[in-house]
């Protein structure tokens, strides 16, 4: 059996800078691949616009994930392509990994493993559309693949349900490929996607977009040849006198995206229920101690930047843990070659903080310290972390969150029992658009039994 | 029966547009209604068990052109002048079932199906329960099958090689007074009935083995010999076995017309060419009644009820481990349990199905208010199961007789034909030991003419590639270095392997479309329902068959996926717009 100090699962954008910020520590770093390629879903993204925050250009998905692959492969890190996760278990402090691939079935064993797992579609099923079962309905994604990296055209006549962003990208990925996209049609009041790929991929190509429209039904025995639309009401329910039917071969959905931690939730990882994620800390550590999660299986993020970012922090903060288990008496026979004195990073730890309890943790720095739960009010959809790991004195954590409804003018805070600590004016917050801070933890001078509150506060008058 | 009551009966309720009478042996109604449903009532009102005679329902609907069969495009000759022993129509769990079957004699048989694949429509659209037959009295057909069906299970599924679990059926009662009824009612079950599993479960031991199930559930009904199979891999598994044996399968292959002479059918028109066959079998289904129409001997009637099952995910699955319902006083007037919860052999959850009258033979349709109305009534049996689950969901289409039962006889007027028609639930349940009454009834039929050998070559033993998921890591490890392809995951949700979907494409009958494979080996099953393995799924086809990704099918004609290649711009343009 391989030994590693850190296994990352996935080897899209999250999971290859979790392995290079993983290595950069000194870790022995093993990244396991489903697929044949590296790269995650950036493989089929050929369209631009990755990596404006972090590289201060614009690129194609394929070109953002090559940097990290040529990174990957400087560094040596090994991999395993075409090998698929199959079971997970902890044990003794350490996990076990089984997994197959075309050599056979094999078994890892690491000291911390990084979930990077990504997301996946949902599906028409899953948002009733009903009727028959016609070829020619498919998700944003399948037909992404078809189109860019089987050069396929799934499409004649379009309509696409959903207004996420893989399905504005396809609109106009579709339209250039000479299909005609009769119309977006978008359940809520207001586009999911972000902005510019309204512009950009909507209104460039004069593709209509119906708000508060859904599609309700499908037609066809063989092949799709319709679609029943209909406008809703105020909670989403169709409203009967607006259905039409809407002639077309193909129907494309884009109807939102689940993070996947099935594995996650095997190993007995808690997720949030607003998130679909696990709840972490801020060292992106989930509840069973020594995984981590990041990127879109974490949460779904709009730019591959700060999917890149969390995969950086979370490989990070996991090689730190696993240097900590070689300096448990009973868990150092588990050899590093990344030697944690090496770097620095080593540092004192006891054997009981593997098992981690409630109001502890045990992240990066190896003392017990005060847990606490941040609580978001109805202002935000979710915030991550989760959690803050208090204590450790001028630490930086990166928070995410999104806005639960639009606010042209809106301050967000962060209240400790009641005390603001930390305020920031937002102008145009939108759902669809996720917003990053990075503060130092010092900030927050709570105690055991703390209350940590985010929310968002509309200026008046806006 | 009295006529002249029955037609009084019928005029205070429909007046003189419906009108009843005995006619060579049957009830027939004629007539004509404006709404389906007063035409099943109307129908279901001259039932007249004792009489031996069916229901044959000549009532039009007003308005309303009937549907026609949906038959498939493909024309050539494939069969044209063929002369099997045995025709059989319906590529269902009854066709398959008494193919293999009668593939224990030296025998011609040919089993033809209109459709693309095996188990398309009622035995690929059910709960697939392996039912103890509590829920049925004494003296039917139905009853007397699904007693000896039930037995025969675990010995089928062993030779086919399909998973098959006794998970039980719990029925829950949430009134104590009840208990002395349902008492009384399993007592008749057990001893009259014969359906010798029956008990009564306490509460006590009802929340131990099922934990999740409703708290006031005071006591239950309990069936340990109930249990799941995969509907369409059996009826695929049947077929596989009875071509290993010499059976001959043509799909895309339906029935148009038969030449019927002095009381025998001589021949029988397909798509493919003209058939010849010594004797036929209807087994068809929905279509039953237009088959033995065809074949001179229409004597009963089906009238198709539609159904509608959601399948959950996987993660859903521990919340039931067997077969759960409940049973409220609500008179239930529709012909069905009214559903339940069934934790599949896949693991999933199948919350259903309902039971809707409709003229519709082949219309698969779902309707959100289906699901609605089955998860109100099963959130009554296990309060967590919750709609957030589902995957997926599909409807189904019963083939019912007015009689609610099974006709399994020789043809009443035609001589060399055999019925197997009216097969509704529990018609997965009985298919083995109703083939083994067919195969006898068509063997004595054909020994009028001659001898008929047993194939000394016949066996029963299905050797059905393996799933390998479903093996010990030892063993995984092995197959794959035997062959790497089964080390290669395609479809991630279900962890199905290149090397599976390949032997699907090696198997005895190869159906190369998505679903085909899908049904075979379960790529695209799964919670991302294809999303993610579909394109690479289609790959595979293309390159197997060696054709082109655009001519690669989800099911049958004219489904293909996927139009051209990118960057080849229509030469229709702007012609294809409205």
């Amino acid at each position: 059996m391989k030994e590693y100090d850190v296994i990352i699962i996935g080897g899209g954008p999250a999971g290859l800078a979790a392995a290079i910020s993983a290595d950069k520590q000194g870790a022995k770093v093993l990244l396991i691949e489903r697929e044949a390629r590296l790269g995650g879903i950036l493989k089929q993204c050929i369209h631009d616009g990755f990596g404006l925050v972090r590289f201060g250009e614009k690129l194609s998905g394929p070109e953002y994930v090559e940097r990290f692959i040529h990174e990957f492969r400087e560094r040596k890190i090994e991999s395993e392509l075409l090998t698929f996760v199959t079971e997970m278990k902890k044990a003794d402090g350490s996990f076990m990994l089984t997994a197959v691939n075309r050599q056979g079935v094999q078994e890892y064993m690491a000291k911390a493993l990084v979930l990077a797992t990504g997301c996946r579609e949902r599906t028409a099923k899953q948002v009733q559309i009903h009727g028959t079962r016609p070829a020619g309905v498919m998700t944003a994604g399948t037909a992404q693949h078809f189109v860019n990296l089987q050069g396929k055209m799934p499409a004649g006549r379009c309509v696409i349900l959903g207004s996420g962003d893989i399905g504005l990208i396809m609109a106009r990925r579709l339209t250039l490929e000479g299909a005609r996209v009769l119309g977006v049609y978008e359940v809520k009041p207001e586009p999911s996607g972000l902005t510019r790929n309204i512009v950009q991929c909507l209104d460039d190509y004069q593709i209509p977009l119906h708000l508060s429209h859904t599609v309700t039904r499908v037609f066809g025995e063989g092949q799709l040849t319709a679609v029943e639309v209909a406008e809703v009401d105020e909670h989403m329910r169709p409203i009967e006198s607006t259905k039409k039917k809407v002639a077309c071969d193909s129907l494309i959905l884009s109807v939102g995206l689940i993070p996947e931690n099935e594995m996650a939730e095997k190993l007995g990882i808690r997720l949030d229920g607003h998130t679909k994620g696990p709840f972490c800390d801020n060292h992106f550590m989930t509840e069973i101690t020594g995984t981590f999660s990041c990127g879109n299986a974490l949460h779904v993020n709009d730019l591959v930047d700060y999917v890149s970012e969390s995969g950086e922090l979370a490989g990070a903060a996991a090689a730190k843990y696993a240097f900590d288990a070689v300096g448990v008496g009973s868990e150092a026979r588990i050899k590093s070659e990344g030697n944690g004195s090496e770097t620095g990073l080593k540092v004192e730890g006891n054997g009981d903080k593997f098992g981690k309890k409630a109001g502890e943790c045990s992240g990066g720095s190896g003392r017990k310290n005060a847990e606490l739960e941040i609580e978001v009010n109805s202002s935000l959809q979710y915030i991550v972390p989760q959690k803050l790991c208090l204590g450790s004195g001028e630490e930086m954590a990166v928070f995410y969150f999104r806005s639960r409804e639009s606010v042209a003018k809106g301050t967000f805070v962060f209240t400790v029992d009641g005390k603001e600590v930390f305020t920031k004016k937002y102008r145009n917050l939108k759902p669809p658009e996720m917003e990053r801070l990075e503060l130092n933890l010092s900030l927050f001078q709570a105690a055991p039994g703390s209350r940590i509150e985010a929310a968002v506060r509309k200026e008046a008058g806006a | 029966m009295n006529v002249k009551s029955l037609q009084k009966k019928l005029g205070r309720r429909y007046g003189s547009a419906v009108s009843v009478r005995v006619a060579e042996g049957c009830i027939v109604v004629s007539g004509h209604l404006k709404r389906w449903e007063d035409i099943v009532t109307a129908c279901s009102m001259c039932v007249d068990k004792k009489s031996g005679m069916h229901v044959v329902n000549d009532i039009l609907l007003e308005g309303e052109k009937p549907a026609s069969v949906r038959l498939p495009s493909l024309q050539d000759h494939a069969l044209e002048g063929s002369r099997p022993d045995v025709l059989i129509i319906g590529g269902g769990i009854s066709g398959v079932s008494i193919a293999r079957e009668l593939s224990k004699w030296k025998l011609d048989i040919l089993l033809v199906d209109k459709e693309a694949d095996l188990a398309v429509q009622a035995s690929g659209r059910n709960d697939g329960e392996v039912h103890p037959g509590v829920d049925l009295n004494k003296g039917s057909l139905k009853q007397h099958y699904v007693l000896l069906g039930n037995k025969m299970y675990d010995r089928v599924c062993e030779e086919l090689s399909v998973p098959f679990e006794r998970c039980g059926q719990y029925v829950g009662f949430t009134d104590w007074w009840m208990y002395p009824a349902v008492w009384a009612y399993a007592w008749q079950r057990k001893h009259i009935c014969k359906v010798t599993d029956t008990r009564m479960m306490s509460r006590k031991e009802l929340a131990k083995r099922e934990p999740n199930l409703n708290p006031a559930f005071k006591f239950a009904m309990f069936n340990p010999s109930a249990g799941c199979v995969c509907p369409y891999g059996l009826t695929i598994a049947y077929g596989e076995n009875a071509v290993e044996n010499g059976a001959r399968i043509s799909l895309n292959t339906g029935v148009l017309e038969m030449e019927v002479k002095e009381g025998k059918i001589c021949s029988v028109q397909t798509n493919r060419g003209t058939i010849y066959p010594r004797i036929v079998i209807n087994a068809a289904g929905v279509f039953a009644e237009d088959i033995a129409r065809m074949a001179g001997d229409r004597f009963y009637s089906i009238h198709p009820r539609r159904g509608t099952n959601s399948i959950l995910d996987k993660k859903a699955g521990p919340l039931v481990m067997g077969i759960a319902s409940i049973k409220t006083l609500k008179k239930n007037t529709s012909h069905t349990k009214g559903g339940g919860i069934l934790h599949t052999v896949h693991d999933n959850l199948l919350v259903g199905p309902n039971a809707v009258e409709t003229p519709e033979k082949e219309n698969y349709a779902t309707h959100r208010s289906s699901i609605d109305a089955v998860f109100a009534k099963q959130k009554m049996t296990a309060e967590a199961l919750s709609e957030r689950d589902i995957i997926t969901y599909f409807t189904g289409v019963r083939a019912a007789t007015y009689e609610e039962d099974f006709i399994v006889e020789k043809g009443r007027k035609t001589r060399n034909l055999i019925h197997c028609g009216g097969i509704q639930s529990p018609g997965l349940t009985t298919a083995p030991a109703v083939a083994l009454d067919i195969e006898k009834m068509a063997v004595e039929e054909l020994k009028k003419e001659g001898a008929v050998e047993p194939n000394p070559a016949f066996n029963p033993v299905r050797k059905a590639p393996p799933v390998l998921n479903r093996l010990s890591n030892e063993e995984r490890n092995r197959l794959i270095r035997e062959n790497p392809d089964y080390g290669e995951i395609v479809c991630r949700c279900e962890e199905i392997s290149r090397g599976e979907i390949l032997d699907a494409l090696k198997s005895p009958i190869c159906v190369p479309t998505i679903d085909g494979i899908k049904k075979r080996v379960r790529p695209g099953m799964g919670r991302c329902q294809g999303g993610f393995c579909m394109p690479l799924v289609t790959k595979i086809i293309s390159e197997f068959l060696e054709i082109p990704e655009e001519q690669v099918r989800k099911a049958g004609e004219g489904t293909e996926i996927l139009l051209r290649d990118t960057k080849e711009i229509r030469k229709t343009g702007e012609a294809a717009e409205i």
